[in-house]
């Protein structure tokens, strides 16, 4: 390929975007060339559908531009997006499911007569073609909901692609696509290409992003860590831009453990479609990490201990007994408790008091008869949590979404802890805090860990977890395929991070 | 590629059940009364319930965008009150006007059309939840109408102004050698279902309700202007509860203050009977003609056969119940459907979703 | 304190602020206003909105609604009256019952057992069956007003007893035993909702279900038991309106579920759920009810008065609307849209 003058499609630049509680972007400048496919990669939370959402017009910044042909915008709405030729294929379908694929196809724009009836001879012909010239072929008379996905998928690219769209955005296109018709889309997506349309390609399957992507931005906790030729980079490389190049700050205070008394055992886990034959276990005042990318089975392992989630086959021990809680509230009740990803949506009642929020699980133990809260004793809990985990609150009577998010955060470990459980289960507890926060939080877990708590974090924050656990254990595609014991040499994060990217897999004995 | 399969069958029953309701209703009644499967009575059925018939055209139109408008009978009332009161002598209840009929019904019309309008605005503009804001209507109308009528009914309108509802458009000679008159409203009825299946299938206008009803969202970023197609839709409601008001002062040369009241079930129930689902985006005019149909059979049927009022209520009732039940099934299922497939024959390696 | 938060604190008191204009409007308008026996009826009347509004109350913060309290109300009210009355020929609409004369100490319980039960089928509809919540509220209610007009073929029936009366039509020295009783009931809802685990139950699940569920709480059990207690409280609100009237009718409440929502929205009870106050409510039902009465008082036209009565419902929602736009967001998910351009599902 020759070196021609890459004309810049999309540019956005300088942007920040904040919501109450989190820095979602910082200072991010991100660039798309006319024709390129440009994998956009990141944990959950980095960013990434910030600054997607912000590309459609679905959001605002609250500073930075985006240039996009030319046509400088600062403050973009969804129809302009629209306009400037942004597209956007959601994961989950977005389209209209009781009508037909024609319908669909050509939705608000049907061909007509010319007293203005619809043809409908002629919007068959016309939605057929149009699928024609892509090579797809669908049978257009059906109702959309009646599609498999694959095919759904497939029919939302097309539409993109009807819409004259010079930037479309996959957002995990091949989620439920089998091999084959993952080559397919990759077919008309590269076919596209010549023709000067760009691609966003938004995915947690790394072999993908190197398969068809030419560049590759890596964001992390709302940075740009950097954009880079994938012919320049290699999965181990990627992963380390993705995962962590933080100076690890926090060193627990690792006492050997006296005896290893297992507070949780897992045996022969299986969960069709997730993960299978998980066993492990964690001891008291242990702190044991699950380390995976999306798609390694660690997230829904993590909900599946807590009852968010089935568990699926095989069994769990908690402190020797059969772990049955098919729900939270049981969960909690056989002593296992879960900081959520996303504490928005599953961590807080937003409007809320502080105090009300801690003390949800434990009401149990703090009514007398009839249900009464004994105002005092709930107090004095309260306080005693925001003072032991230095909660920065003007009161505890403030609602929790007028916190900061690291402060929200530890409002979320205040409510695990004071249930006392035996084993606790934390889903990316650092995920969108700043630096001074994440000290703090660590700095709990590792108390937590003294008083004897089982704790298993799921996280891929490498550095921050050689920092604090005992032990980390990656899981690739659904199996836990090594073991690390912290403190030896082959637990370094180069190690850690190939393993977790898949290569030099070997089976745990 | 189309498969046979169990649930594919199951929809199509649902979708077309309505017709089997029909024509089962139909064979009952026919087989249990002896005056049912005559001519006139099944021409007098239509003719009861034209009113009732342009009303769920309305109601059709705002369910297939998934919205609702409770307020339909009380605009009926009202409409039919203001022309009652504009052309009856003040004898008879009215306002002594005696406005030329024409003038009436385009007063009606238009006042169905601005009531549409403050529906549309409220729900669209200031996006109020929709089944609230018509209910409101529905009750500050039926004040209305009582506030501007002394509390009784204005009757006896001109013999022009009834015909629509009340007039007959020719006769036909039966078998038996007696005339037939063929009620207007009967004729007007088909007519106006026609011209709504006729809307709602081949105007693109019609396709964008549907669009927007099955998915909002969608349906705007494929361009359409959702919120004007809302208001025209809320428009139309009104439009038509205004001829439905103009219907049934005709058929009863009179209009009252409880003119319309209490229709807003039947008129629902048809509609979902009928196949309009109430989640929008699903069922056609067809189905719904069949839906007042059945309603018209079911009511004159039981009339008929001296069923009491009240057990006809509460069937009425159930068949609601029913109706919303049905439809609320087939859309989980459909819903439902596409996810299986994706969840089928998934091995690991098909990753799991963040939620 | 922002300039939101004071215009919040503002439209949370407005309210009350509203309730003593009104007062005041009525105080000079109308003679006879403010005298004892105007103020009890105003009492009356809001004691049985009163306590089908605490039910509604309830079922809104749990983020639902129950369409079906008033016909709850019309069937408890005929079946009392059916099972107390002696029989009599039926003669112009009027009816006796059906001639058993069961004891109001049977039928009292009997009344509440049902109109329980009526609200827990609600509720086991909703949340096992997963269907919604306006569609089987509403035709309960659509199955129940016909039950009733069934068994009362359409007539009154007059004459309940007066052990039955006692609550709703007795009076404690001037006062009525119904105000003093909705009072009481208030008082304890209010403290139900502020200082037990149900309360904090019913907040948190009305605010965010899945943060709830995910903080061991059971939505469910949850909104089972809150369609629970607003058929319980319709039942309540059976007996005591039926005692006060003493004659069941078959048309018995009908507009008084958007009364109930009206007040309950007046009140600064959200209707998406997991906001509010009982006390607001309260101030709900005396608005609504201040209202009705010196419209009355002011002879206007009945009918005139449901249609203010709707336009009061439409400035609420108004208002209430508008007062979303000034919460605090929370996050993400104060974004949740239906179709997959939402960001919620834009985010991963």
């Amino acid at each position: 390929m020759e070196a021609e003058a890459k004309k810049i499609l999309l540019e956005m630049k300088a942007i920040h975007k904040a919501f109450p509680g989190v820095q979602a972007l910082s200072d991010v400048d991100f660039t798309v060339w006319e024709g390129e496919i440009h994998g956009l990669v990141g944990k959950n939370g980095a960013g990434k559908s910030t600054l997607m959402a912000i590309l459609m017009g679905l959001q605002g910044v609250d500073s930075g531009t985006i240039t996009i042909d030319g046509t400088r915008f600062s403050e973009m709405t969804p129809s302009e997006a629209l306009a400037a030729g942004v597209a956007y294929v959601p994961q989950r379908i977005n389209m209209m499911s009781a009508l037909t694929v024609a319908e669909n196809i050509l939705a608000g724009d049907l061909p007509v007569n010319r007293m203005g009836f619809v043809n409908w001879r002629e919007v068959y012909r016309e939605a057929e073609e149009r699928l024609d010239k892509l090579g797809l072929k669908l049978d257009v008379r059906q109702k959309v909901e009646g599609l498999g996905v694959a095919e759904q998928a497939m029919l939302a690219i097309a539409k993109a692609l009807f819409s004259n769209a010079k930037l479309i955005i996959l957002d995990e296109p091949t989620a439920a696509l089998p091999r084959p018709e993952i080559d397919r889309l990759f077919g008309f997506v590269r076919s596209l290409k010549d023709r000067g349309v760009a691609f966003i390609y938004i995915s947690h399957h790394l072999e993908e992003v190197f398969e068809i992507c030419d560049r590759v931005t890596v964001l992390r906790n709302g940075y740009l860590v950097e954009t880079r030729e994938v012919k320049e980079l290699d999965t181990a490389g990627l992963i380390r831009l993705m995962v962590g190049e933080d100076v690890k700050e926090f060193e627990r205070e690792r006492a050997p453990l006296a005896q290893e008394e297992p507070v949780m055992v897992v045996k022969g886990l299986t969960r069709r479609g997730h993960y299978e034959g998980i066993d492990f276990t964690v001891c008291r005042g242990e702190v044991v990490a699950l380390s995976g990318l999306e798609g390694s089975g660690a997230s829904a392992l993590g909900k599946g201990l807590y009852g968010l989630e089935r568990r699926g086959q095989g069994q769990v021990l908690v402190n020797g007994e059969v772990l049955t809680a098919r729900s939270p509230e049981e969960a909690l009740k056989q002593g296992v408790a879960y900081l959520p990803q996303d504490r928005y949506l599953y961590g807080l009642v937003g409007a809320r008091p502080v105090r009300e929020n801690i003390t949800y699980p434990i009401l149990g133990r703090l009514v007398r008869a009839l249900g009464l809260i004994q105002a005092e004793r709930e107090r004095a809990i309260v306080e005693r949590y925001i003072r032991e985990l230095g909660i920065i609150t003007p009161s505890p009577e403030q609602a929790v979404n007028l916190l900061s998010g690291g402060n929200q955060q530890k409002v979320v470990f205040a409510k695990l802890a004071a249930t006392q459980p035996a084993v606790l289960v934390l889903h990316e507890p650092t995920q969108g805090i700043d630096v001074h926060a994440k000290l703090d939080i660590y700095r709990i877990v590792s108390e937590l860990s003294a008083q004897g708590v089982a704790i298993l974090i799921v996280s891929s924050e490498v550095r921050e977890l050689l920092g604090v656990c005992d032990r980390i254990l990656v899981m690739y595609n659904g199996t836990i395929t090594r073991e690390f014991r912290v403190g030896e040499p082959e637990a370094n994060p180069a190690e850690i991070l190939l393993a977790i990217e898949g290569g030099n897999n070997h089976v745990r004995q | 590629m189309r498969r046979i399969n169990l649930g594919g069958f199951f929809l199509f029953l649902v979708d077309n059940l309505i017709w089997v309701l029909v024509i089962i209703a139909l064979v009952t009644f026919s087989a249990l009364s002896k005056s049912f499967f005559t001519p006139f009575n099944l021409v007098n059925i239509l003719y009861r319930v034209a009113a009732l018939g342009l009303l769920v055209i309305g109601q059709a139109f705002t369910l297939i965008t998934a919205n609702f408008d409770l307020s339909s009978e009380s605009t009926m009332g009202l409409t039919a009150m203001v022309a009652a009161l504009m052309l009856a002598s003040t004898k008879n209840g009215g306002l002594g006007w005696e406005t030329h009929p024409l003038l009436a019904i385009l007063v009606m019309l238009l006042v169905g059309v601005a009531i549409g309008w403050v529906n549309g605005t409220l729900i669209t503009k200031f996006k109020m939840n929709n089944f609230i804001v018509t209910v409101a209507m529905l009750m500050i109308l039926r004040g209305a109408i009582y506030a501007i009528s002394p509390g009784k009914s204005a009757s006896f309108l001109p013999a022009s102004f009834d015909w629509l509802g009340g007039g007959s458009l020719f006769k036909v000679m039966q078998p038996n050698g007696k005339p037939l008159a063929i009620p207007t409203s009967a004729v007007f009825l088909i007519v106006a279902f026609l011209v709504a299946f006729i809307v709602t299938r081949y105007r693109r206008f019609g396709r964008d309700m549907y669009a927007i009803g099955s998915n909002r969202a969608a349906a705007e970023s494929a361009g359409i202007n959702s919120a004007k197609v809302i208001m025209l839709v809320y428009m139309i409601s009104g439009f038509c509860a205004a001829l439905a008001g103009l219907l049934e002062a005709g058929r009863m040369d009179s209009a009252t203050p409880r003119t319309g009241a209490g229709l807003i079930f039947p008129v629902t129930a048809a509609a979902v009977v009928g196949g309009i689902s109430l989640f929008g985006g699903r069922g056609n005019m067809i189905g719904a003609f069949g839906g007042v149909l059945l309603w018209a059979i079911l009511d004159t049927g039981l009339n008929i056969m001296k069923v009491s009022p009240f057990w006809i209520e509460v069937g009425r009732g159930a068949l609601l119940l029913f109706a919303m039940l049905l439809d609320a099934l087939k859309v989980e299922y459909l819903r439902r459907v596409s996810v299986q497939k994706a969840l089928a024959g998934n091995p690991i390696g098909l990753k799991d979703q963040a939620y | 304190m922002s300039a939101s938060r004071v215009f919040q604190f503002v439209l949370d008191r407005l309210i009350w602020f509203i309730l003593l204009l009104v007062i005041l409007f009525f105080t000079f308008r109308v003679g006879g206003f403010l005298s004892g026996p105007n103020l009890i009826n105003i009492l009356l009347h809001a004691s049985v909105l009163g306590m089908l509004t605490i039910g509604q109350t309830i079922c809104l913060l749990s983020g639902n609604f129950d369409l079906s309290a008033e016909g709850n109300l019309s069937l408890l009210t005929v079946l009392a009256t059916w099972l107390m009355l002696p029989y009599r020929e039926m003669t112009l609409a009027q009816a006796g019952g059906i001639g058993w004369e069961v004891h109001p100490f049977i039928v009292i319980p009997i009344m509440l057992v049902l109109g329980t039960f009526i609200g827990y089928i609600n509720g086991f509809l909703i949340t096992r069956l997963k269907m919604n919540n306006f569609i089987v509220t509403l035709a309960m209610q659509l199955v129940l007003r016909g039950i009733a007009f069934v068994i009362s073929l359409g007539a009154i029936m007059p004459g309940t007893p007066r052990a039955f009366n006692w609550l709703g039509g007795g009076r404690i020295g001037p006062i009525p035993v119904s105000v003093i009783f909705t009072l009481l009931v208030f008082i304890l809802f209010a403290y139900i909702l502020r200082n037990t685990r149900f309360g904090r139950e019913l907040y948190a699940v009305g605010g965010n279900r899945e943060a709830a569920r995910a903080s061991g709480f059971n939505p469910e059990r949850l909104i089972t038991m809150a369609y629970t207690i607003g058929g319980f409280m319709a039942a309540i609100a059976s007996w005591m309106l039926l005692g006060r009237l003493e004659v069941s009718v078959p048309n018995l409440g009908v507009g008084m579920t958007l009364e109930t929502v009206a007040a309950s929205v007046i009140g600064g009870v959200a209707l998406a759920g997991g906001a509010g106050t009982i006390w607001g409510a309260f101030s709900g039902v005396l608005l609504l009810s201040i209202i009705d009465n010196g419209l009355n008082l002011m002879a206007v036209d009945p009918f005139w008065v449901n249609g203010i009565r709707g336009l009061i419902i439409l400035i609420a929602l108004l208002i209430e609307a508008q007062k979303v736009r000034f919460r605090p967001q929370v996050g993400r998910a104060a974004a949740r849209t239906e179709a997959g351009v939402s960001y919620q599902a834009v985010q991963k």
